[in-house]
């Protein structure tokens, strides 16, 4: 299975590599600026996130010469593993912010829920390659479909992480829908769906509801839930045409903007780059997508184009939801932006997720 | 798969590559939104919230005196605020506070309490002050510097310039009037401040605009001369313990006001410890009955229609006359017998003046005053300005005219008469009193120029110089009222007033309290300088000629005597060295006036010394039999009519043995 083929490096997916290089030099520049302060110096964070690019990068470097059918083949022990880990962090996870998302390992703290983003995609692309596009499921089957997605969803929203747990839920209907089932069944999700909708808002934190809310209308209380979102649209209007510039983002400066470094990463990006670099982004990140519908497109096995379209929509909806809620047309959900918010986890994750569609492009002439 | 399902799986990818564009483009949209289409809106919310502005008072504009001396200016005075988010041991640092500004400790604690991040300890503070908070910068306690009105000359034209407040508001007096004039732009000192309010001091700040839109005024008042009205004003309040008092000093050919000062007058610098009573600008806002300083007016009336001359006599009814249910008699109880025109100015008959009075009728009298500017405000610019009292003819009774006629019943202002009596001294040409002469900006610029304003011709050329010629006598002929108020070198036309004071508590007038005046203006053939002197309710001497006169001739003498100083002095000075008032009213004793003028006063006798013969002029036969019987004196009469001629003189001891001859005629 290490055998490597000479064909893959003939195959080599120059593109999508220079595409993820790009995004993650805009990354860290970005971070530099975003933790700049007049009065307390530079931060640490770009350092730190420097080194986790380059373990982003040896890790997407071992990803691809393993031939992903054989990772896939061990999608269920893998996704089974991020189970255990999920379940620990409920047990012995670091509680910040009030919920309890980490688990702490010496320096570092690490945070299962993203891991298991990528687990679930492997799950499903094992699941789906055991079958034949339009077959019909049993209802074994479809248990076996539910518990891939159900369990970690029911762990994460534990903890309480309502903004991940939908995303999980995101991602695979979307591998669903793509992979496609019968009309029935849809229909059947979908009436479940609209039945539990309102019985979750019951189940929904305080804090969650303050969330949805605000969303709704922002100046609901600017003070309180809606002034991280009213900060966040100050600081990309302000931004204009041209951006302030680097390192001169004064809403970041001047510490208005909220968790400017993770989840708020993108208004600190477009204050200072303004709408020419916020056009810029969002065109790399679209390339990366398409790029990745191409990849899935050419894959010879279903696992490949499951995996490979898993991944892009797990990119996808990474790009959208996290932009859509610092623009303030969707509510804040904790979702981190792929490739340029700060966090180890998160970065590890991605760069192993593109070492796997790398890996599916790269293999595509195999059979 | 086969072909069919190969060409809808690739429809569904194609279908899926669309919607991830559509929305991505949508966030582009959404972005193209904020930034471009909301950007202003969101910029102003960004600087909203990043900068930290105070609104400081603005500078305001100098206002100087015809001399360039700065009455009002604006220096930089420390004020001390405090960051009560800075402020670690609070009881501690209330207790530096107060300390070293001389406040209460609770006051302050108030303050380093406040919600926010800004708070006025105290402002404008002095620099000892100042030096002793500079230490507790650390504790979030600051100084900041402001600019401040501060009034120089202290008292000094208080009344004129008004005050400011703490905001650099003009309240009043010009301050007031001009004060959009006066005020620049607010001044702004803004920093960057983050999410918590912590200031960011590297941060730029706002640059302090240079203020061009801040004028200067220039005014008419001389400092010099204002600040010798003023001491001697005060003067004479103090020495006649007086309730207060005015003085006017104004050029009559120009309306311009050279000094107007009021005592009490205050510190504008401390204007909040100032009562309300000081603040008054007594001059434009008390009305009082003239009295006697009202006679010129009536004679000019009378001598502007022509219905009476100098010297035609009128019978004075031995000092109790008749008006209608009323008996109207003299100042100090005199009688008088037959008086021209000019003894009844020159010894301030009441009865003369009412006769002389009567033969202009109501309804002329009445126009007259009209004319001269009594019952409505003379338009100077100083806010505040009262318009007096004058009622309609149709409502007098035959006693109130006559009581008009010596300035009883009518209420004017100081400036009133000082304006009316300058149109007499400008050969009859009323000229609008001002005390502003230009506006100009911060170069000198002159932006607004306010020059002489004629407002209308009060009497002839001619009536005018025929009242001065009287209202010299008052002053320099022999056993006129005005004596006090010589002037060695220069002839001075005047008129003494004693007012009684409308008691409004008993509804009559008092015979206690009484306004003393004194109004004149030299020299008397050219006149240059019009003084006004009222002091109200004084205790010592009660008679204008003895309370307000000298303080006149005081005034009147510094200012001749500083002023010979300068240019313009010079001109003064060598008109002052006329010694002779040529009038064009042939009198037969101006001369004599005017030798008296310039020699010594000649003593005056007692007529109330019952050893001296008394002088018998202008009485009728009846009178002086009746007088002489009362004396015992021996008498041989000749002609008929009033008394005009008399041997020996008036003054000289009684001898029993010895005849006194005395002519009588019809005129003199």
């Amino acid at each position: 299975m290490l055998k490597v083929d000479r064909r893959i490096f003939g195959n080599f997916d120059w593109v999508l590599l220079g595409i993820v290089c790009c995004l993650l030099v805009v990354a860290l520049v970005n971070l530099y600026s975003a933790g700049y302060n007049q009065a307390e110096g530079q931060s640490v964070l770009y350092q730190k996130q420097f080194y986790w690019v380059l373990i982003g990068l040896a890790l997407m470097a071992v990803t691809v010469s393993l031939d992903y059918r054989v990772i896939v083949e061990y999608a269920y022990i893998i996704h089974g593993i991020a189970f255990f880990l999920l379940a620990l962090v409920l047990i012995i996870g670091t509680i910040t912010h009030g919920s309890q998302r980490w688990l702490s390992m010496g320096a570092f703290s690490f945070q299962p829920s993203e891991l298991v983003k990528l687990t679930m995609i492997l799950a499903l692309a094992r699941f789906f390659s055991d079958r034949q596009i339009g077959e019909t499921y049993g209802i074994r089957n479809l248990l076996m479909l539910f518990s891939i997605v159900a369990i970690p969803f029911a762990l994460i929203v534990d903890q309480p992480d309502l903004g991940t747990a939908l995303f999980l839920v995101l991602v695979s209907c979307s591998i669903v829908l793509f992979v496609g089932v019968k009309r029935r069944i849809i229909l059947l999700f979908a009436a479940a769906g609209l039945v539990l909708a309102p019985l979750g808002w019951m189940f929904l934190r305080d804090y969650q509801k303050e969330r949805v809310l605000s969303f709704l209308n922002p100046e609901r209380d600017p003070l309180g839930s809606g002034y991280h979102i009213i900060q966040s649209i100050i600081a990309i209007g302000s931004g204009g045409f041209w951006g302030k510039g680097m390192m001169k983002g004064t809403q970041s400066r001047l510490r208005f903007l909220p968790e400017q470094q993770t989840d708020f990463v993108f208004s600190v990006y477009a204050e200072e780059w303004g709408f020419v670099g916020a056009l810029v982004l969002v065109f790399l990140f679209l390339s990366l997508i398409l790029w990745g519908i191409k990849v899935a497109r050419g894959s010879r096995d279903l696992s490949g184009t499951v995996l490979a379209f898993g991944i892009t929509m797990f990119l996808f909806w990474g790009v959208f939801v996290n932009i859509g809620m610092v623009l303030g047309i969707l509510p804040v959900v904790g979702i981190p932006l792929p490739f340029l918010s700060y966090g180890g986890s998160s970065m590890i994750v991605i760069m192993t997720g593109m070492g796997l569609l790398m890996n599916v492009s790269m293999r595509r002439f195999m059979f | 798969m086969n072909r069919k399902e190969k060409k809808w799986y690739r429809f569904r990818l194609f279908t899926i590559a669309g919607f991830f564009s559509i929305f991505l483009c949508a966030l582009v949209i959404r972005a193209f939104h904020l930034q471009i289409i909301k950007y202003e809106s969101l910029k102003h919310y960004a600087d909203e919230q990043q900068f930290c502005n105070i609104l400081l008072p603005p500078e305001r504009g100098l206002i100087l005196d015809q001399n360039g001396q700065k009455l009002a200016a604006t220096i930089l005075a420390d004020s001390v605020y405090v960051d009560p988010v800075m402020v670690k041991n609070r009881e501690k640092t209330a207790e530096k506070i107060a300390y070293a500004l001389d406040m209460k400790k609770a006051d302050v604690m108030k303050k380093l309490s406040g919600p926010g991040r800004f708070s006025w300890i105290k402002r404008k503070i002095t620099p000892p002050e100042a030096a002793a908070i500079k230490p507790l910068a650390a504790d979030g306690v600051f100084l900041l510097q402001e600019p401040n009105r501060f009034y120089p000359q202290r008292e000094l034209a208080c009344h004129i310039l008004g005050f400011v407040n703490i905001d650099s508001q003009g309240l009043e007096g010009l301050e007031f009037k001009y004060d959009n004039q006066l005020k620049g732009p607010l001044h702004t000192i803004s920093w960057r401040r983050d999410a918590k309010g912590n200031r960011i001091y590297q941060a730029e700040r706002a640059p302090v605009e240079q203020n061009d839109s801040v004028s200067n005024i220039i005014l008419t008042i001389d400092s010099r001369i204002q600040f010798i009205a003023e001491q001697q004003l005060k003067d004479a309040v103090e020495a006649n313990r007086a309730k207060g008092g005015s003085a006017i000093v104004m050029d009559p050919r120009t309306g311009e006001i050279l000094a107007l000062a009021n005592y009490p007058f205050f510190n504008p610098n401390a204007f909040s410890k100032v009562s309300a009573d000081e603040r008054r600008n007594r001059a434009i806002t008390d009305c009082f009955d003239p009295g006697s300083v009202f006679k010129p007016f009536v004679a000019a009336a009378a001598l502007d229609d022509g219905v009476v001359k100098e010297n035609d006599v009128f019978y004075c009814e031995n000092g109790s006359y008749r008006v209608g249910d009323r008996v109207i008699h003299e100042a100090h109880m005199k009688r008088h017998q037959a008086m021209t025109l000019a003894d009844i100015i020159k010894k301030s008959s009441n009865i003369g003046i009412a006769k002389v009075a009567q033969l202009l009728t109501k309804e002329r009298f009445y126009e007259h005053l009209r004319e001269l500017g009594f019952g409505e405000e003379t338009g100077i610019d100083i806010p505040g300005e009262v318009p007096g009292f004058l009622r309609k003819p149709n409502t007098w009774r035959p006693v109130d005219f006559a009581n008009m006629s010596f300035g009883q019943g009518i209420s004017v202002t100081a400036l009133q008469l000082a304006t009316a009596m300058s149109a007499i001294a400008n050969h009859g040409v009323m000229m609008k009193p001002h005390v502003v002469r230009a506006i100009v900006d911060s170069q000198g610029k002159v932006l607004e120029e306010f020059t002489p304003q004629v407002v209308r011709k009060v009497v002839s050329p001619v009536t005018a110089e025929r009242v001065a010629v009287l209202m010299t006598s008052v002053v320099e002929s022999q056993g006129g009222t005005g004596s006090r108020a010589r002037i060695t070198g220069v002839s001075v036309a005047g008129k003494t007033g004693t007012a009684q004071k409308f008691d409004f508590t008993e509804k009559a007038y008092s015979s206690q309290k009484v306004t003393a005046s004194f109004m004149g203006f030299f020299p008397a053939d050219e006149p240059q300088m019009v003084v006004l002197v009222i002091i109200d309710e004084p205790e010592i001497n009660r008679w204008g000629g003895v309370a307000a006169a000298p303080t006149f001739k005081n005034i009147s003498e510094q200012v001749l005597c500083r002023l010979d100083r300068n240019i313009e002095i010079k001109r003064v000075e060598k008109e002052a060295e006329v010694k002779k008032v040529t009038s064009r009213v042939a009198r037969p004793d101006t001369a004599d006036i005017m030798q008296a003028a310039s020699t010594e006063i000649i003593p005056s006798y007692d007529p109330a010394d019952t050893s001296l013969i008394p002088d018998f002029t202008g009485m009728s036969l009846r009178d002086v039999l009746a007088l002489c019987r009362e004396r015992g004196i021996k008498t041989r009469i000749s002609g008929s009519g009033w008394a005009v001629n008399q041997e020996p003189e008036p003054g000289m001891p009684i001898d029993a043995d010895r005849p006194c001859f005395i002519l009588f005629g019809n005129a003199f």
